[in-house]
């Protein structure tokens, strides 16, 4: 897939994969780069933005095998900004569902 | 041994920015290496994964002088700063972030003199009406005091018009910083 369309959607993963649970890097890093092939060092610099922009807040939990993580949490700012995003992305993507329906399946 | 090249190599370039963030940023990348290598991977292909370490800290810049110039209310060095950060990401962005950035510039420097125009062609005014022969009083300091609130009115204008292009352009920044596409590509 083109990797400027993959850039635009992976702050809604990120933000979504967090709205339940606080997770560490690593595992939101893999797990997207598992789903749709997104460079995995593309996902660290993002979380970094998004938290100097205010929707996440971060801290140290222990971990059983070492030393401690850094686990991602969204904040209230945060979770607002989730909710505008998937808005966004469910109208965007009816309406090229739609698009697609008329042009291909007539 | 890669591992702390790697590391090494980025907090270098991390150096503009102040050590509690820097080492809070720094805290992903040693863990990715640690989580990598505690699942069998090799320092080498984490790296590899992790991308250029030049690229990342540009990224990483960027977002910095972005929040930056928006804390300072949008001081023409911070924005500046921003931009420069941006254009740093890649030549494209010399196109369609410097270029328009500087013109905006050249504009808003333009209204400046004007308002300084002015304000300095109703001293000239004042000047004309006590030591020339055009001008009485009357008409010389009527002139000087409209002169002088064109200038003014301008000057403050010009400000919000600032302002404005201060957001406007760290707005676009951050769009921007969303849609760069980044070196490594998988």
């Amino acid at each position: 897939m083109n990797v400027q369309f993959k850039k635009g959607v992976l702050e809604l993963c990120v933000l979504a994969l967090t709205a339940w649970e606080d997770r560490y890097g690593y595992e939101l890093a893999v797990s997207i780069s598992h789903k749709f092939e997104v460079a995995v060092g593309s996902v660290y610099p993002l979380l970094n933005r998004l938290t100097l922009e205010g929707y996440f807040s971060t801290y140290l939990r222990e971990s059983p095998e070492g030393p401690p993580r850094k686990y991602y949490k969204l904040t209230p700012l945060g979770h607002t900004h989730l909710m505008e995003l998937t808005v966004e992305w469910r109208s965007f993507s009816q309406a090229v569902d739609q698009i697609i329906k008329e042009g291909v399946e007539r | 041994m890669i591992r702390q090249q790697f590391l090494q190599e980025l907090w270098e370039l991390l150096a503009p920015v102040p050590e509690p963030i820097r080492r809070d940023w720094m805290y992903d990348y040693e863990e990715h290496f640690r989580i990598a290598v505690e699942n069998g991977q090799s320092e080498e292909a984490a790296a590899v994964e992790l991308g250029d370490p030049r690229q990342i800290a540009k990224e990483l810049l960027l977002g910095y002088r972005v929040e930056q110039a928006a804390d300072k209310n949008g001081s023409i060095t911070h924005v500046s700063r921003a931009v420069l950060a941006a254009v740093s990401l890649g030549f494209f962005n010399l196109i369609f972030v410097l270029g328009p950035y500087i013109a905006l510039l050249a504009v808003l420097i333009s209204f400046y003199a004007v308002a300084g125009a002015l304000c300095l062609s109703s001293l000239a005014a004042i000047y004309e009406s006590v030591w020339g022969t055009e001008l009485t009083y009357l008409q010389g300091s009527s002139l000087a005091a409209v002169l002088m609130g064109l200038g003014i009115l301008t000057g403050v204008g010009t400000h919000r018009l600032a302002r404005a292009v201060a957001r406007m352009t760290l707005n676009y920044l951050r769009f921007n910083s969303r849609m760069i596409t980044r070196g490594n590509k998988k």
